[in-house]
């Protein structure tokens, strides 16, 4: 069934891509990406790009790796000064950017609808690259959230794998505090200068810090009022160990000292890399807010390829992400394995790979798992402002933690997003 | 032979000298005066990213509205405000101290006090972020000897966040500083140190009846360059902080906050050329106060 699915999705994309195919005898040209984090967007680049040169002989790649406000930064500072050679052909851009590129440099971005087929892909992660109903990028890896949890520290705790399922936020924090009384270790660690949990938490509720319009929704946001009432809670049990900045809240985890981590699925690497740790972990989906419309999936992180409209190698770079991000399913079980991607084309969750158990999680089946909360995943419009409100957030959470009163929060983020945003 | 130069030769010489900085000229007027009048041009315009229309003074009523960059303005005066008189005071103390040539080892004290200002930027505020991290080396140390009871949010706590700012860059620039005091102590007559001693005047009495008068002009000099080197602080809180300033602002200067305006929000640059102007008249008027407040009255 699956099988047949998969074949008349080749089908139908190799029916639409008929022109594609046409030209592309003639394409002979190196394609420069540009993107960070070598062990993972590179990596995978790179294997994408091996993938496409032994078929297409005459294409070549040129992979540059960058830091990612490097990338960032150069990609604005070129598109404003307006000297595209300066220019990429190919270039990576985080999701909760998207927007604010593809609308304050109208033009810059090659449009593939009509190109690609879009409909194998999770439906959120291409609202993200959508203007005016022109969608353009190629979606790549998701951030689709998990709870991890160290099932020794549970059992110690005497909890058991399934006293983690499907559970509350409230429910966290009970067994946080028990956990601490038993083992002397915290539930979790806390990066208190950073809002990716709100986010995690609010998106997880089908809400963002703007609505399906892309105005802003601060106060009167019930997904964001819970989410602070959570962390708010979180904070004053003194669950978390305090952590400042991406090191400390990763060796928070690795360290043993903190009992589970809730965030993206790209984590996964940095878990398993504690060679020592392994079969102690397990992967829950994440607790769920009290309120109505909340979920146990949510996303945080994640991000997708752009070509420019610049480029001279335009059409081969979009025929080349066509051809191995859109229909190469075989791609998808190799960085899922090497890398622990979790790609959002949703037919490749059917490959051999995602079926397989991991040994680390005791034998559970995880990317299964992860695959199967990523089409949960609640869509909401991540707008253009996200950093900008994500910064008023966290300027008022030493006042959550404090015990202010969160409908006065948002009063405060309000007004603070609204001076910064226009 | 100057005074005798006349007409042809005049010219000849002024031409020739003209054609030398010719070329400086040129570089300067594309990457520095361009830029300068092309800023304040584009600081009239708004709008996201590429998609600028004229705004006339929208930018400056936009300042005024904004609670982040009055946020930043004021974390930016504090700094100034504590850290410049502190550091400079500390960096006279320790001129004058290192310029006694009876003390030991004073050529390992001159190099280890100045060897901050070498440092890289980027590889101190790491090591700062480790030292001060809630477990980390001075917490402990800290703790150990009874200063603190638990461990100081240095990184997470508005309040310390500030002061581990104002230790770091006080650390880091206060040799600079001290280098220029001891370069001037040095070219302080020894005759008038000894004459105050035939005349029985205290240790303390000669260094701020004669040493403070005659360093005015280097004092003048380096209050400037430590008043603008805050002023457009950034490098310190952008690697400390992960470029947020934080917590809660805590930490935010302006340069940051440009900076964030620029590459990490979405793109306004006129509103970051209209922050910019800020700090140029901010350091324009400071520069301007201090030149007047040390002027010779005589």
């Amino acid at each position: 069934m699956a099988n047949r699915t998969i074949l008349s999705r080749f089908a139908a994309a190799a029916l639409a891509g008929a022109s594609i195919f046409a030209a592309s005898a003639a394409f002979a040209g190196e394609v420069t990406i540009w993107c960070w984090d070598p062990n993972f967007n590179v990596a995978i680049m790179k294997e994408a790009g091996a993938r496409y040169t032994a078929k297409h002989p005459g294409t070549t790649f040129n992979v540059v790796d960058f830091a990612k406000t490097d990338v960032e930064q150069k990609l604005q500072t070129a598109l404003s000064s307006g000297t595209t050679d300066a220019l990429p052909d190919i270039v990576l851009i985080e999701d909760y950017g998207a927007q604010k590129y593809l609308q304050s440099f109208p033009g810059a971005f090659a449009e593939m609808s009509g190109k690609i087929d879009y409909s194998g892909f999770a439906p959120y992660k291409v609202q993200l690259m959508t203007v005016d109903g022109k969608v353009y990028g190629m979606p790549f890896d998701s951030g689709v959230t998990g709870l991890y949890y160290r099932k020794d520290y549970l059992e110690q705790a005497g909890f058991k794998p399934e006293d983690m399922q499907n559970i509350t936020w409230d429910r966290f924090i009970e067994i946080g505090k028990a956990i601490e009384a038993k083992t002397g270790k915290k539930m979790m660690g806390l990066d208190v200068n950073d809002a990716g949990f709100i986010r995690i938490l609010m998106q997880s509720a089908g809400g963002w810090y703007f609505d399906k319009d892309g105005n802003l929704s601060i106060e009167g946001n019930p997904a964001l009022k819970a989410a602070l009432e959570t962390e708010q809670k979180i904070l004053q049990a003194g669950i978390y160990k305090p952590a400042a900045g991406w090191t400390e809240w990763v060796s928070a985890f690795t360290s043993g000292d903190a009992a589970t981590v809730t965030t993206g699925v790209w984590i996964t690497g940095t878990v398993k890399a504690q060679a020592d740790q392994s079969g102690k972990w397990g992967v829950a989906p994440i607790p769920k807010l009290n309120i109505e419309g909340a979920s146990h999936a949510s996303n945080l992180g994640g991000s997708s390829w752009y070509v420019m409209e610049s480029s001279a190698e335009k059409d081969e770079a979009i025929d080349f992400l066509n051809e191995v991000y859109a229909k190469d399913s075989d791609f998808y079980q190799k960085i899922l394995v090497d890398q622990g991607a979790v790609g959002s084309l949703l037919s490749a969750r059917s490959g051999p790979a995602y079926s397989k158990s991991d040994e680390f999680f005791g034998g559970e089946p995880v990317w299964q798992n992860f695959s199967d909360w990523l089409a949960k995943v609640p869509s909401v419009n991540y707008g253009i402002f996200t950093n900008e409100v994500d910064t008023a957030v966290t300027a008022h959470l030493p006042d959550l933690a404090k015990g202010a009163n969160v409908d006065e929060v948002l009063k405060k983020i309000q007004s603070q997003a609204e001076g910064q945003i226009q | 032979m100057a005074t005798a130069r006349t007409g042809g030769l005049k010219r000849y010489y002024d031409v020739n000298g003209w054609l030398f900085i010719a070329p400086s000229i040129l570089l300067i007027g594309i990457f520095l005066i361009y830029p300068i009048f092309r800023s304040l041009y584009l600081s009239a315009f708004t709008g996201k990213g590429m998609m600028l229309k004229f705004g006339g003074f929208a930018n400056i009523v936009r300042l005024w509205n904004d609670p982040v960059f009055l946020h930043a303005l004021s974390n930016t005066i504090i700094f100034f405000v504590v850290q410049v008189p502190i550091m400079i005071v500390l960096a006279l103390l320790l001129a004058s101290v290192l310029n006694n040539d009876r003390l030991k080892f004073i050529g390992f004290f001159r190099t280890a006090i100045f060897l901050p200002c070498v440092a890289s930027l980027v590889a101190y505020s790491v090591l700062f972020k480790s030292m001060f991290a809630a477990d980390g080396v001075v917490n402990s140390a800290l703790m150990a000897i009874g200063l603190a009871s638990g461990p100081i949010g240095w990184l997470t706590e508005p309040f310390w966040a500030k002061v581990l700012v104002i230790l770091a860059i006080t650390w880091r620039w206060t040799g600079y500083n001290m280098i220029f005091y001891l370069a001037a102590l040095q070219n302080i007559d020894r005759s008038i140190y000894e004459a105050a001693r035939i005349d029985g005047v205290p240790a303390w009495a000669r260094f701020i009846y004669i040493t403070i008068p005659m360093l005015k002009p280097v004092i003048l000099f380096t209050t400037i360059i430590s008043t603008i080197g805050t002023i457009q602080l950034f490098d310190e809180v952008y690697n400390l902080t992960e470029g947020r300033g934080s917590p809660a602002n805590s930490t935010l200067t302006l340069s940051l906050y440009i900076y964030n305006v620029t590459f990490r929000y979405m793109p306004s640059y006129g509103y970051a050329a209209t922050m910019s102007y800020v700090i140029v008249l901010m350091v324009a008027l400071l520069s301007f106060l201090q030149f007047y407040a040390a002027r010779d009255r005589s």
